[in-house]
């Protein structure tokens, strides 16, 4: 390997750790707002104390949350032009643009309302507040579009035309409604709600494990256990739709995440075996082993029984994605969708039964402690569904237009590698502080003492310092 | 490169300036946490640091989009610049990014921690506070100083020097001088924080004139400097139009001056307000100076611009985003406008 691949592989793996320990806090921040807004909303409407409690409650987790994620997201948008500088000059009329659009509509607008929505209880009415609340959702929610429609582009590079060395745009509603943007932004949506009703629940399961509060978190349990039904199954179809734009758009990524070398067998048929799990072999032109069950690929990715889906010897050697991480990131997360789905059935035969009754839920002790051992898998599924994606994209930054090593910056080894270390010692100290305050805010558990933060429009001139709503509890 | 027409020079100047405006706002405004966070190195009461944390616990964040809007900007805007000159500042920007994340964890997560880990981040505070500014300024001295590109044909002009370029006496001095200029904005900070008679500003006000004069003297080595090493601006400074220049430098001088007599009176919003306009009117002074360039010598801000500025996305931005996000700064610092005392670090 030369300096420079290996360079290039270092600073491949600097951003892919950045992203790794970013993505971890955005999904709740966005999924978590929705259902902070849903509980906020119950109570303005029913003035039900409950809601109120939990409201705030989930709100200190989702502070710490969010924290991390500014914390680690304000180097995102540096790292592109510090790492991949000749993609960000090419790409930047198209990329630059949609990722200034994220921080003007959604970033911006973002940070004015969470400070609202933080500080603001007491300060400002109720509706007001709610207002708030939802701004934050939708911002959030906006945040997630623009950042996949930036990457989604990258993997369906539409609407450009490569003139001297910069990708210029010719269509723009082509390039931004690119054919990955219009399923990829909905499953990383719903990936969003999918991650926060898993967290919700798995926390409200475990002070029910607990018998603490239990009339208090059987309301939250009990409602995303059966939220989770629905945006499962929702998020296997919207998944199915992604595999379809995948296989038309990057018929290589897709061999790739099946581990699917060879598009005819030896007698001249299609090949329609799918893998369930498989290990290529050392020539990377075959697998070493697989477990095959036939006609299986065809119907995932054609929707037909036997039509030949294109495999990766189909490809020159230079322009194929590496197959065992891609091929078993994929099937990692889609087991867990499957296992989340499985989940929200079980609650649901219990509900069915009334077993999730408030006097009777803390008994389902198996059950509850796989929605806490749950709360972990839709992180992972998000992680090796990001994996998934971009090495499968691999060898190209741009798919089909640019490849990775013209994209990266000019930089040695050695600096790959401290820029590496730096950043793997600040995010781990990030990402351990932030369970390590969770799990001190769940220890502590909700506030049912202090007075509802009541609104005096006679009485509010504001002149009061900010304080985090966890200092303004009494000691 | 593509030859912008006519409307789009006017965009890509307009954009130069909303660039300028966004690097200056987030200057004045998180200058002030920034050099808080610089003094609190030097607070040895522990509540009182944390008083200066919970002091500016509503804004900061809000303070630091502004470097998100400057690189949202950059990025969008003069994407040939953001993508070679960010490859160019790799180690301090580095150092920069560490500094932020940081003090956004010691921010946010010091009043849950315990006594212990509290004194660890409020060290962590302090010292990323002191990085993010040092390695800042060494960045814009950097950037003045330029930067070699390649030069292929039909291939846009990139950074393949190594990552110590950026490293120069000049560069190293301009970050010297960014952190003495920056606590001064944070001890003017400090003073309008807090409750008059607390100890932690009368510490401040005793070190206040010291680092005024500190922050006269780096200004205008910074100053001379730059008309000694740089013959764009010496060029522009005693040339045909000097007169203009020397408007600019009696215009600042007057601004330092009542800042320094706001100090003494004890008025610290005007102390702080003078501080600023000093800084705005002397940072415009080198965006002008600068003009044509982006990057002295290195990228024209129209040789940077994309070919694709459009006047859609820069009304959408100028007439509506910017204008509510300031007003939204406004309320926000008027809503948390309250003197602390040193038991606001107290109250949890």
């Amino acid at each position: 390997m030369s300096a420079t691949d290996l360079s290039t592989l270092i600073s491949r793996i600097d951003f892919a750790w950045i992203t790794t320990f970013h993505i971890l806090y955005p999904p709740l921040t966005i999924g978590l707002a929705m259902l902070l807004f849903f509980a906020e909303w119950r109570w303005v409407r029913s003035n039900d104390e409950g809601w109120y409690r939990l409201c705030r409650f989930f709100e200190r987790l989702f502070i710490v949350n969010f924290g991390a994620g500014v914390a680690t997201g304000v180097t995102m948008e540096m790292a592109f032009g510090i790492l991949y500088g000749p993609f960000s000059q090419a790409a930047g009329p198209f990329f630059g643009q949609i990722l200034g659009y994220e921080t003007i509509t959604a970033f911006m607008y973002e940070a004015g309302f969470i400070g609202l929505m933080i500080f603001g209880w007491g300060r400002i009415g109720r509706r007001m507040h709610l207002f708030a609340t939802a701004n934050v959702a939708i911002s959030s929610t906006l945040s997630a579009m623009w950042i996949l429609d930036a990457n989604s582009w990258m993997q369906s590079p539409a609407g450009v035309e490569l003139k001297n060395g910069v990708f210029q745009v010719v269509d723009w509603s082509k390039a931004i409604f690119n054919p990955h943007f219009m399923s990829a932004f909905p499953h990383m949506l719903i990936a969003c709600v999918e991650l926060s009703l898993a967290f919700v629940a798995a926390v409200a399961a475990w002070f029910v494990f607990k018998r603490r509060h239990v009339a208090l978190f059987q309301r939250p349990l009990k409602l995303s256990i059966l939220a989770l039904i629905v945006v499962a199954v929702l998020q296997l179809w919207v998944g199915d739709e992604l595999g379809q734009v995948t296989a038309e758009t990057q018929p290589a990524a897709l061999a790739a995440m099946e581990g699917h070398y060879d598009t005819y067998n030896a007698d001249g048929s299609a090949n329609t075996s799918w893998s369930v799990v498989s290990w290529p072999n050392e020539a990377g032109d075959g697998n070493a082993w697989s477990v095959q069950i036939p006609h299986v690929l065809s119907l995932l990715e054609t929707h037909s029984w036997s039509e030949p889906v294109p495999g990766l010897n189909d490809f020159p050697a230079d322009e194929q994605p590496p197959v065992a991480p891609t091929f078993y990131s994929f099937r990692i997360m889609v087991a867990v969708g499957g296992v989340l789905l499985l989940l929200g059935l079980w609650g649901g035969w219990l509900a069915v039964r009334g077993k999730l009754s408030i006097d009777r839920i803390a008994d389902n002790r198996w059950f509850l402690k796989a929605v806490m051992a749950a709360g972990v898998l839709p992180y992972l599924a998000v992680w090796t569904g990001w994996w998934t994606r971009e090495i499968a994209r691999q060898p190209w930054v741009v798919y089909g237009l640019m490849r990775t090593e013209d994209g990266v910056s000019h930089m040695s080894p050695t600096l790959a590698i401290f820029w590496f270390v730096g950043f793997a010692v600040f995010e781990t100290a990030v990402f351990f502080g932030t369970l390590h305050f969770m799990a001190k805010i769940c220890r502590k558990g909700p506030d049912l003492d202090t007075p509802i933060a009541a609104f005096d429009p006679h009485d509010n001139d504001g002149a009061t310092p900010a304080m985090h709503p966890d200092a303004q509890q009494p000691a | 490169m593509e030859i912008l027409s006519f409307s789009q020079q006017v965009l890509a100047l307009a954009w130069w300036l909303a660039l300028g405006v966004s690097v200056l706002i987030y200057i004045a405004l998180d200058g002030a946490d920034l050099g808080a966070g610089i003094f609190s190195l030097f607070v040895r009461d522990h509540d009182e640091r944390g008083a200066i944390m919970t002091a500016m616990a509503g804004t900061w964040d809000a303070n630091e989009t502004w470097l998100i809007v400057a690189g949202g900007i950059l990025f969008g805007t003069f994407p040939f610049v953001y993508g070679s000159a960010f490859s160019y500042l790799m180690v301090p920007l580095a150092f920069v990014l560490w500094g932020i994340i940081a003090r956004a964890i010691s921010l946010e997560f010091r009043h849950l921690a315990s006594p212990f880990w509290q004194r660890f981040s409020d060290g962590v505070f302090g010292l990323g506070s002191l990085t993010v500014t040092f390695f800042g300024g060494v960045c814009v001295g950097a950037v003045l100083q330029g930067y070699p590109q390649t030069d292929v044909e039909g291939r846009v002009p990139t950074y393949v020097g190594g990552a110590f370029t950026f490293l120069s006496p000049f560069s190293v001095w301009v970050g010297v001088a960014s952190v003495v200029a920056v606590t001064l904005a944070g001890v003017l900070f400090v003073r309008a924080r807090f409750e008059k008679g607390e100890p932690i500003r009368i510490d401040a006000a005793r070190w206040t004139m010291t680092i005024f004069y500190l922050a006269i003297a780096a200004v205008g080595i910074t100053t001379v400097w730059s008309a000694l090493i740089f013959p764009w601006a010496a060029d522009k400074w005693f040339g045909a139009h000097f007169w203009v220049w020397g408007l600019l430098f009696v215009v600042s001088v007057f601004a330092i001056a009542r800042m320094r007599r706001a100090t003494l009176d004890d008025r610290d919003l005007a102390a702080i307000l003078w501080f600023n306009s000093a800084a705005v009117i002397m940072g415009f002074g080198m965006l002008a100076t600068m003009f044509p360039y982006l990057v002295p010598g290195t990228w024209t801000i129209f040789d940077a611009a994309s070919p694709q500025v459009s006047i859609v996305t820069f009304t959408m931005t100028m007439g509506g985003f910017v204008p509510v996000m300031i007003l939204y700064n406004a309320y926000q610092i008027w809503v948390f406008r309250a003197r602390v005392t040193k038991l606001a670090a107290h109250a949890h």
